[in-house]
């Protein structure tokens, strides 16, 4: 049986068949999706009980019998939130440099068929947009690009992550896949993070979602967390965009790809985000609608099995879905975000994000929130020094 | 063992031989309200929560109005040499000469690493530092610590946040035989009782964060870990009965041959 991924359905979501021989057998999630489509309620209940859960646990979390423990997991990923983050949510906001995208993805608001006229921000745009940012508190920023292009390359961004570097405690990256000397350049800029999304684990559907361009290449993009890893980062942000695949698949493979990477660059860490696509420039309709219900215990279930990994969620979801998942599970959030190229610098909104922002409160309306559940947001935890 | 009444940290005396953390506290009020009830003289804070810009975001401000005495540490190093830079800015920021050695570079389970734990320590104790260095309960890493200058060493009673107590309870016991310096066991205590217990051992004074942060009324936490304390310190001081695996009557058996 399926697990019930979208709201109030029961039927099972179209099944992708294709080769899984392009992924590593350390990160392929075969060996588990039985079990994960299978569990039965006792299955799922040794697994939330477990005292050291792994990936058979983790895939029993998965199932559709776990959704019936929801409560429970619930209570133990926010124990486990609170005994390793504290009453505290670390918050970030994103800065996006560029919307020149060398990329096809079917699914994305910034793809290079898109109509819309591109932009990067100049030198004075950027120290204005990062200025208007600090001036708002802010002292951990994601700066983020398309996929590589002339206009926006490794040049460009390097010297984006220096100005910003001189400014915030931390500086993190979400751009183009590149090279490990790359990577080290954005260190010695003073970069700290990289979040590169697998978007799916699922080669053919992969295949398929990522029209042209260099993105359309799977086991490259595979192997970029580890070469941010290599580059000397400190994080590797990873993810899959939820509702493009089997849920199943993608977050059993994102668990193991973790795993794999901790194991190996123990002096570094992983932090995992939650994005959903949700329509889109160009009408997408993702094929497995991921529900409110679904990506909470998604969620709880990551946070039983890695309770020290930051779990980050952005303002892609709603303020209601955000607030319930404050301190339960989640301990790292954006806000006050805009995904336009710029737009802190000015008031003006323009209309051609990459993804629709659903929650839109300000810094102070959202630390309130948090204040009132008792927790305190952290704007700086980090220090230049140790770069 | 440590007799006196005050502990002596780096030519200084504290009434107090609770050290508290300000970690994962929900609000910077509820945090300066459980130090308060404490008793606290000695509060460690991470440089990466000193926020000079925006003070609703800073913990060093707060604390030092408090009027204890810092220890910044070096939480977020990876290596001897990012530590020795952030006690340094920590000590031009905090004016403090404390610093507290945490080099963890694992961001699993957080365990110091004992080779740049001990290279960074000589270095800073060279340098005028009171130096703190949180280490494995290592009975000889703590006497290299203690060679190289530190004013006291810190064995884990286990990993941090955990709870999980003084898991190395045998490990700290030979680290105090040997010691010529405080022992302050940091990390992992849960309860009053098991401060107590490591008082009672012959620690000079604990380090609680996590277990008084995520109390359900932290100050009342706090306010019953410095009751403990002292009672561990007092029963220490009083000379605890030993262990014998027989009964020993009060009134013995070979009386009549006096």
């Amino acid at each position: 049986m399926n697990a019930d991924y979208a709201t109030g359905g029961t039927s099972a979501p179209p099944v992708i068949r294709g080769p899984r021989e392009s992924i590593p057998a350390w990160i392929d999630p075969s060996p588990w999706l039985a079990l994960a489509r299978g569990a039965t309620l006792t299955d799922a209940r040794r697994a939330l009980d477990s005292a050291q859960p792994g990936e058979a646990e983790f895939a029993a979390l998965l199932s559709s019998a776990a959704g019936g423990l929801l409560e429970e997991m619930a209570l133990r990923a926010r124990d486990l939130t609170r005994r390793h983050f504290g009453n505290t949510v670390s918050l970030y906001v994103p800065l996006y440099l560029s919307d020149f995208c060398s990329g096809g993805c079917v699914y994305c608001g910034f793809a290079s068929d898109r109509p819309q006229s591109r932009r990067k921000l100049g030198k004075e745009e950027l120290i204005r947009e990062l200025d208007a940012l600090k001036g708002m508190g802010f002292e951990e920023i994601l700066l983020l690009t398309g996929e590589r292009t002339p206009q926006a390359g490794l040049a460009y961004l390097r010297d984006g992550v220096a100005e910003a570097a001189r400014r915030f405690a931390a500086v993190t990256v979400e751009a183009f896949p590149m090279l490990t000397e790359e990577y080290r350049a954005l260190v010695d800029a003073g970069a700290i993070g990289v979040t590169i999304y697998q978007e799916t684990y699922e080669p053919v559907q992969y295949e398929q979602l990522h029209r042209w361009g260099p993105k359309r290449d799977f086991a490259n993009r595979l192997d970029t967390p580890t070469r941010v890893l290599e580059g000397g980062m400190r994080m590797a942000g990873m993810g899959t965009l939820l509702g493009l695949s089997d849920p199943l698949v993608d977050t059993i493979s994102l668990y193991r790809h973790a795993m794999h990477l901790r194991r190996r660059y123990w002096q570094s860490g992983v932090s995992l985000s939650f994005p959903r696509v949700c329509p889109q420039e160009g009408g997408y309709v993702p094929p497995f609608p991921v529900s409110d219900r679904y990506l909470a215990q998604i969620i709880f279930a990551f946070r039983i099995c890695m309770p020290d990994v930051p779990l980050v969620l952005s303002t892609r979801e709603a303020p209601g879905f955000r607030d319930g998942m404050a301190g339960v599970g989640i301990n790292k959030m954006s806000i006050a975000s805009r995904t336009t190229v710029g737009g802190y610098g000015q008031p003006a909104e323009s209309p051609d994000g990459q993804f629709h922002v659903n929650d839109d409160r300000d810094i102070e309306t959202f630390c309130a929130m948090l204040k009132g559940k008792g927790l305190e947001p952290v704007f700086k935890n980090w220090d230049k020094v140790y770069r | 063992m440590n007799g006196d009444l005050k502990l002596k940290l780096g030519g200084q005396e504290f009434a107090s031989r609770l050290i508290v953390g300000t970690g994962k506290f929900s609000s910077v009020e509820v945090m300066l309200e459980a130090i308060k009830a404490s008793g606290a003289e000695l509060v460690t804070v991470a440089l990466r929560r000193f926020n000079r810009e925006r003070p609703s975001d800073d913990l060093m401000a707060p604390l030092a109005r408090l009027g204890v005495t810092l220890i910044p540490n070096t939480s977020g190093a990876r290596n001897a040499e990012e530590a020795i830079r952030a006690a340094m800015l920590g000590r031009e920021l905090s004016g403090s000469s404390f610093v507290k050695v945490e080099i963890h570079p694992n961001p699993h389970h957080l365990m110091p690493d004992p080779i740049e734990t001990y290279e960074a320590s000589r270095v800073l104790a060279k340098e005028g530092f009171i130096v703190l260095p949180y280490m494995p309960a290592d009975p000889v890493l703590a006497k290299r610590l203690e060679d190289a200058g530190c004013a006291a060493v810190m064995p884990l009673g286990s990993a941090i946040g955990t709870g999980h107590g003084l898991s190395t309870a045998e490990m700290v016991k030979l680290i105090i035989a040997d010691s010529g310096i405080p022992v302050i066991v940091d990390a992992g205590i849960r309860s009053p009782s098991e401060a107590a217990a490591a008082m009672e051992m012959g620690c000079s004074a604990v380090l609680v964060n996590s277990a008084i942060a995520a109390a359900g009324i932290p100050a009342a936490m706090a306010s019953a870990f410095a009751a403990a304390v002292n009672a561990g310190y007092s029963a220490r001081q009083a000379g605890i009965m030993s262990r014998c695996d027989h009964a020993v009557a009060t009134s013995p058996l070979t009386n009549f041959l006096s």
